[in-house]
């Protein structure tokens, strides 16, 4: 829940590219414009009720410890206590549930091996996708709103039902065996599904349109004269793309990649569907605390440090995104 | 009207009317289509080293279709373009000597000035002090100096304009293409970096080709003048040529502004022998125009033109002597410009023939106003014979 806000967060920033610079912010306390002030206060209303206030409880399960009850976690507030109940809680928490995530190495085994994933799978996704949405600015501009619609197509089915499928592709018996056995390229069939490379292929493939989409907006609004001009001093066109065409589109390049990086570090269904049994991923880890252990304190603080974890490169996007907004580009 | 180090008086450079002389760049029958559309129309030039050559003409004649050729982002269809010896056209862009600036600038806007400078450079692996002294001494050139570390969108119009033609000479290119380069400066800033291209120009011994919509602009820095039409070139000449004797009426009327009459040619003048007279009107008196030396007379009856620039035509009150060609009207309008005015005059068979005056006066002492009957009269040698 949390980080999905998070993602929402990043990619609103990403498409209408224009977040509230700390000047306007400052211009709306005003009270002059409280017709302004108001329409800026209902996304801060969202904000706090659906992503603050979870996550606070979320927290607070987190400091609390196990009990076979109903939440299954103790110290609960009762209303009926009042203050003393309040303070009951509060003095119940610890941060044991913390510590046990240091002690036991599946833990931060489990967030090294999604970060290392989301890494991987991110640069796959930028190396399939940079030819794609290159390709894509410099069609003809009256294919590129069809070829646009191609990229966005996948997410008219649901996302479920296209890891499903890519079993059926991958699996011993499925069509990628079958065709490249057909073809005589391989004798015995790969083992493919139930990998880490299934979890790859599954997370470059749902999140490719993230990474396509950016990159796309920041290649088609380059100028192609800069490349005449590039070659016309001197440059040849593969090195004026190196060092005109990469450049400018880096802003397309970074957030392509935090926007793919960051739902893919706490990825939870392909790791489940594709992924093997040693395939460790945080969010699977999370879940399996969460549904099978039913240890929802600990399941809480594994929550609350992928948040941690992932705030770091949310903030550095947003730096970046300032930067870019700075530039008047 | 000549500012030019190249076309004033003083100095004798003209290469073009020397038939040892090899020109720089030769442009043989090349046709450019897109399409079936027809933009550069068989084709045939020559431009000469340390030329400063203005390509003028309407939009869509084919002028930047033209340097784009030569910088190297269009192939002709047809025909070859030369530099010295060597085909142009095998030569890909970032080969050849040439440097474009563009009309849109086309900074890299991740580049500093000084790295936009330094680009065309560093392409060449020259060595890093030599590269850094050349952009200095460019970023010297165009006074840029306390905008060295800027990136050009924190830089003015006028700023940018000027990077861009820093760069385009970085190189040293044997060939400089500018695109309307001046278009988006205020006229102050665009005489002085007039003077400043034709100062660089003097130094750097660099050949010019300028497109430009500013016909002053294309009389003062120019050599040479190359005047489009639909992909063809109308006339090339001198700034003053170009002015004084264009061929035709279309190069008349496009260059500044100008009186034309039609008639038939009647035959020479009785007193002057290098006159010709032109009958216009059966019931006024046939024009006088003076025939360039040698005088080749043409054919008695043939349908010709003469072209007259305001400014040559006077007007008086009274009855003129001493001119060649008087014709009676009344002042239909006046249009004031500050140092001249304009007088627009009806004949009495309704031509309209225009007359400038420099303002000598103050406004309200002018001897002529609306109405007034008026003679506006041009001597012989004031006016040129078009054929077409
Ligand atoms: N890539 C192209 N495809 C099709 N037609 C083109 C192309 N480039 C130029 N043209 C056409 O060729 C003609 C000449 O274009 P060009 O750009 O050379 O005109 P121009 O003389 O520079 O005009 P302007 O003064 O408006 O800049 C125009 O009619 C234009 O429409
Ligand atoms: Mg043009």
């Amino acid at each position: 829940m949390s980080e999905l806000s998070n993602i929402t967060e990043g990619a609103g920033l990403m498409t209408n590219g224009q977040p509230d610079s700390p000047k306007t912010q400052r211009r709306m306390s005003l009270p002059k414009n409280w017709g302004r002030c108001l329409l800026i206060l209902v996304p801060y209303i969202w904000l706090l009720v659906l992503f603050l206030v979870p996550f606070i409880i979320v927290v607070k399960i987190s400091l609390s410890d196990t009990a076979i009850a109903m939440p299954p976690y103790v110290p609960t507030f009762a209303w009926s206590e009042g203050w003393t109940g309040f303070w009951n809680m509060i003095s119940g928490w610890d941060l044991e549930n913390f510590t046990w995530l240091m002690e036991d190495d599946l833990y931060w085994k489990s967030y090294l091996s999604s970060l290392e994933i989301a890494v991987v799978s991110s640069l796959l996704a930028l190396l399939i996708g940079y030819p794609i949405a290159y390709s894509m600015a410099r069609a003809p501009s009256e294919w590129r709103p069809t070829l646009l619609m191609l990229i966005i197509l996948p997410f008219w089915t649901s996302f479920l039902i296209r890891v499903y499928a890519w079993i059926g592709i991958l699996k011993k018996e499925g069509l990628l065996n079958m065709a490249l056995m057909h073809l005589g390229i391989i004798d015995d069939p790969l083992t493919i599904l139930n990998t880490d490379i299934a979890v790859y292929i599954g997370i470059v493939y749902s999140y490719l349109p993230f990474m396509v989409l950016p990159l796309y907006s920041s290649l088609e609004k380059m100028d192609d004269s800069l490349l005449e001009a590039a070659t016309d001093l001197g440059c040849s066109p593969f090195k004026a793309f190196w060092l005109i065409t990469v450049p400018l589109s880096m802003p397309g390049i970074l957030a392509g990649c935090f926007l793919v990086f960051i739902p893919a570090v706490g990825e939870f269904v392909i790791p489940d569907l594709l992924g093997g049994s040693n395939t460790l991923m945080i969010g699977k880890t999370l879940w399996v605390e969460f549904f099978s252990n039913r240890d929802w304190p600990v399941a809480s603080a594994v929550a609350v440090i992928l948040l941690i974890l992932l705030v770091v490169p949310i903030v550095l996007f947003q730096r970046q995104q300032e930067k870019q907004q700075e530039k008047g580009a | 009207m000549n500012g030019s180090p190249n076309s004033g008086s003083g100095c004798n450079f003209a290469p073009w009317s020397d038939p040892k002389e090899k020109p720089l760049i030769r442009f043989d029958a090349v046709t450019k289509k897109f399409g079936d559309f027809v933009a550069i129309d068989n084709l045939n030039l020559k431009i000469y080293e340390r030329e400063f050559f203005a390509l003028l003409g309407p939009s869509g004649c084919g002028k930047t279709t033209l340097m784009r050729m030569l910088a190297g982002f269009e192939q002709p269809t047809m025909g070859s373009i030369m530099m010295r010896q060597q085909h142009l056209t095998d030569i890909p862009p970032h080969r050849r000597p040439v440097n474009m600036m563009f009309q849109s600038y086309a900074l890299f806007p991740h580049m500093s000035v000084e790295q936009n400078i330094a680009f065309g450079l560093k392409q060449e692996k020259r060595p890093k002090a030599e590269i850094k002294d050349r952009v200095e001494e460019m970023i010297a050139l165009v006074q840029l100096q306390a905008f060295a570390k800027r990136k050009p969108h924190q830089l003015s119009g006028g700023q940018r304009q000027r990077v861009a033609l820093a760069r385009s000479l970085a190189k040293k290119p044997k060939l400089l293409l500018l695109d309307e380069p001046l278009g988006a400066l205020d006229r102050k800033l665009r005489e002085q970096t007039q003077f400043e291209l034709m100062t660089i120009q003097e130094k750097l011994g660099t050949t010019f080709v300028i497109v430009t919509h500013d016909q002053e602009e294309a009389m003062t820095v120019a050599s040479r003048i190359a005047l489009m039409d639909q992909g063809k070139l109308v006339q090339v000449s001198t700034p003053r040529e170009i002015y004084e004797t264009p061929n035709s009426r279309y190069v008349a009327d496009f260059l500044g502004d100008v009186n034309i009459i039609g008639g038939h040619i009647l035959g020479p003048d009785d007193k002057e022998d290098d006159i010709v007279q032109l009958a216009w009107h059966e019931d006024y008196a046939p024009l006088r125009i003076r025939l360039p030396q040698p005088v080749s007379f043409p054919e008695k009856g043939t349908e010709r033109w003469v072209a007259v620039r305001p400014e040559k035509v006077r007007i008086t009150k009274e009855y003129p002597t001493d001119t060649h060609n008087i014709l009676k009207g009344k002042v239909l309008d006046i249009a004031y410009t500050g140092n001249i005015s304009t007088y627009h005059v009806e004949t009495e068979d309704g031509q309209i023939i225009k007359s400038q005056e420099a303002n000598l006066e103050h406004l309200h002492r002018r001897a002529i106003t609306w109405d007034d009957e008026v003679y506006v009269h041009w001597r012989a040698g004031g006016c040129v014979l078009l054929e077409r």
